[in-house]
């Protein structure tokens, strides 16, 4: 994908993500009691650490990017 | 060994992580309070809580590039203690063991390539490139100098062989419940290998809005690192050589995060998160060279020490989903990626959780990554031509796409959860550039990686 559609999509995505995060989430959610699929553990956003750690740990050793989400591995000595 | 040390990312994302978990399971708690010790009936209903639990979570890397390059064997062992107010402390250990060989930066040639590097100080216990196999002693002529010697065959991909390391880190991260909706984390991070050492810390808050359906969280660290090259620091864009080079470099990471997580309905947890930093320092990798080849013939004219600019502002978007679909549960994600070296980055990611039995469940995972290139990529310099400030060859700044395509699966253990997970990663670039000259046309100039990895892990609470 040529670089300047990733730039316009960044772009896109932050203005999206902003709109929506100031006028979307009041009007969101669920009641205490309609948590119950919510409250699995497989729900969580990150169910496995040390998978999400190493996994950021191989991409940010071997691609040009990082951050994003997860937990990453620490100081890197990987390539 | 080093390159792309990256200490703040892990421990921020850990705070934030940490943070989103934390208030997540808090919502968990709210609608189902059961500790984890009583076995769960069925390990994909499990709304059990780590609440004055401790959690002990091992598990071991086993990676491996095709083509005899790097393999590393990675041990992780965390420990996480939880009393009853929802505070944690949390200590990993990570032991890193890396072998095998890895790009020089030169490009392939149709001859037989040398190369020389200086050699280790006498006495000094380094296990870096001298236990390799096709390296030789040599005397750099006219002068008493010792150099090591090594060779690339014809139409191979340049690489170093013998390359050996290992790495310790600690991650220590405590997690404060100021209040019901309110908790921040205080965190560091302690790295060290032969060459290369990284110090970081960080702090985090966060806060429950809108009856607990949204959280957003803000994190910062700092990271300070320090580069050791066995041989001293080369000069950039100077030609390579068997002579010790300069002293130790440093550079500060300073990051930021701004997250957003956000219960959508029943069925779906979203998160946004905004992820900024600023790297000042020594970036080059000092191992690395570029070729400077015959503009007519492609032929190597010689050899320089790559060069990066000082100075990198990444910034990223990340977007992840997690929905419960019947009794399988989805994760999303996308990330839109951008920095001043001119990478643009795009990677979407998703996986499914499906439940095969009671006490056991499966999850087939793909990813997809596609990235430009750095303003200062070049797969090689033309001799004659002047010389750019910042020049390097390191295809992980090259324009490629990856996929991953992978398999987990975990299976209700004793008082826990064994899980293992096999993934294959394929890079594809560009590996005839348009305008190579004369012979360099018909090498392969892409020197991205296929690799294989399998985590092997067991994670389990107890009183």
């Amino acid at each position: 994908m040529p670089g300047d559609m990733i730039t316009r999509l960044f772009r896109l995505v932050v203005a999206a993500g902003v709109a929506a995060a100031l006028s979307g989430c009041a009007s969101m959610g669920v009641k205490p009691w309609d948590r119950d699929l919510l409250a699995r553990r497989s729900m969580a956003p990150v169910t496995h650490p040390n998978l999400t750690g190493f996994e950021q740990h191989i991409y940010f050793s071997k691609e040009g990017s990082s951050g994003g989400s997860g937990s990453a591995g620490g100081g890197c000595g990987c390539n | 060994m080093q390159l792309t040390p990256d200490a703040t990312k892990g421990a921020l994302r850990a705070a934030l992580g940490a943070m989103t978990a934390a208030l997540f399971l808090a919502t968990g708690a709210s609608a189902q309070d059961t500790p984890a010790s009583s076995k769960p009936a069925d390990i994909n209903d499990d709304t059990s809580t780590d609440t004055s639990l401790t959690r002990v979570d091992s598990a071991v890397l086993f990676y491996q590039e095709a083509g005899g390059r790097v393999q590393a064997t990675e041990p992780v062992v965390s420990v996480t203690m939880n009393d009853d107010s929802g505070n944690s402390i949390n200590v990993k250990l990570t032991a890193d063991t890396l072998t095998g060989a890895t790009p020089n930066g030169a490009a392939p040639w149709t001859g037989t390539q040398t190369f020389i590097t200086p050699v280790k100080t006498a006495g000094v216990q380094t296990t870096t490139t001298s236990a390799s196999g096709n390296k030789v002693l040599v005397t750099v002529p006219g002068t008493n100098i010792k150099a090591a010697q090594y060779t690339a065959d014809p139409n191979t991909l340049p690489v170093d062989h013998g390359f050996r390391d290992q790495r310790y880190a600690v991650d220590l991260n405590y997690s404060v419940a100021v209040d019901n909706v309110s908790r921040f984390t205080i965190g560091g991070n302690l790295s060290t290998e032969h060459d290369y050492s990284s110090l970081s810390g960080n702090f985090g808050v966060s806060r429950d809005l809108n009856d607990r359906n949204t959280t957003i969280s803000a994190a910062v660290s700092v990271e300070m690192d320090t580069s050791k090259p066995y041989f001293g620091t080369p000069e950039p864009m100077t030609a390579m050589s068997g002579a010790t080079k300069g002293g130790n470099r440093t550079k500060t990471v300073v990051d930021a995060v701004f997250g957003v997580s956000q219960v959508v309905n029943r069925y779906w947890l979203a998160q946004l998160d905004y992820n900024i930093d600023q790297v000042s320092g020594y970036q080059t990798d000092p191992y690395r060279i570029i070729s400077v080849v015959s503009g007519t013939t492609g032929a190597p004219v010689r050899y320089l020490y790559e060069s990066r600019p000082t100075s990198r502002l990444r910034q990223s978007l990340y977007f992840g989903n997690k929905i419960a679909l019947g009794p399988t549960v989805a994760d999303a994600s996308m990330r839109v990626y951008h920095d001043s070296w001119g990478i643009n980055s795009l990677t979407l990611d998703v996986a499914e959780r499906v439940p095969v039995t009671r006490w056991m469940y499966v999850e087939p995972h793909l990813r997809y990554y596609s990235q430009t290139k750095a303003n200062f990529f070049h797969d090689y310099l033309v001799s004659g031509q002047a010389l750019p400030a910042f020049a390097s060859s390191d295809s992980r700044l090259g324009k490629f796409t990856a996929t991953t395509v992978g398999l987990k699966v975990g299976v209700h253990m004793g008082p826990g959860e064994l899980y293992a997970r096999a993934e294959s990663y394929d890079q594809k670039g560009t590996s005839h550039p348009a305008g190579a000259p004369g012979a360099l046309a018909q090498e392969n100039l892409f020197s991205g990686v296929k690799a294989t990895s399998v985590v092997l892990g067991y994670s389990f609470g107890f009183w």
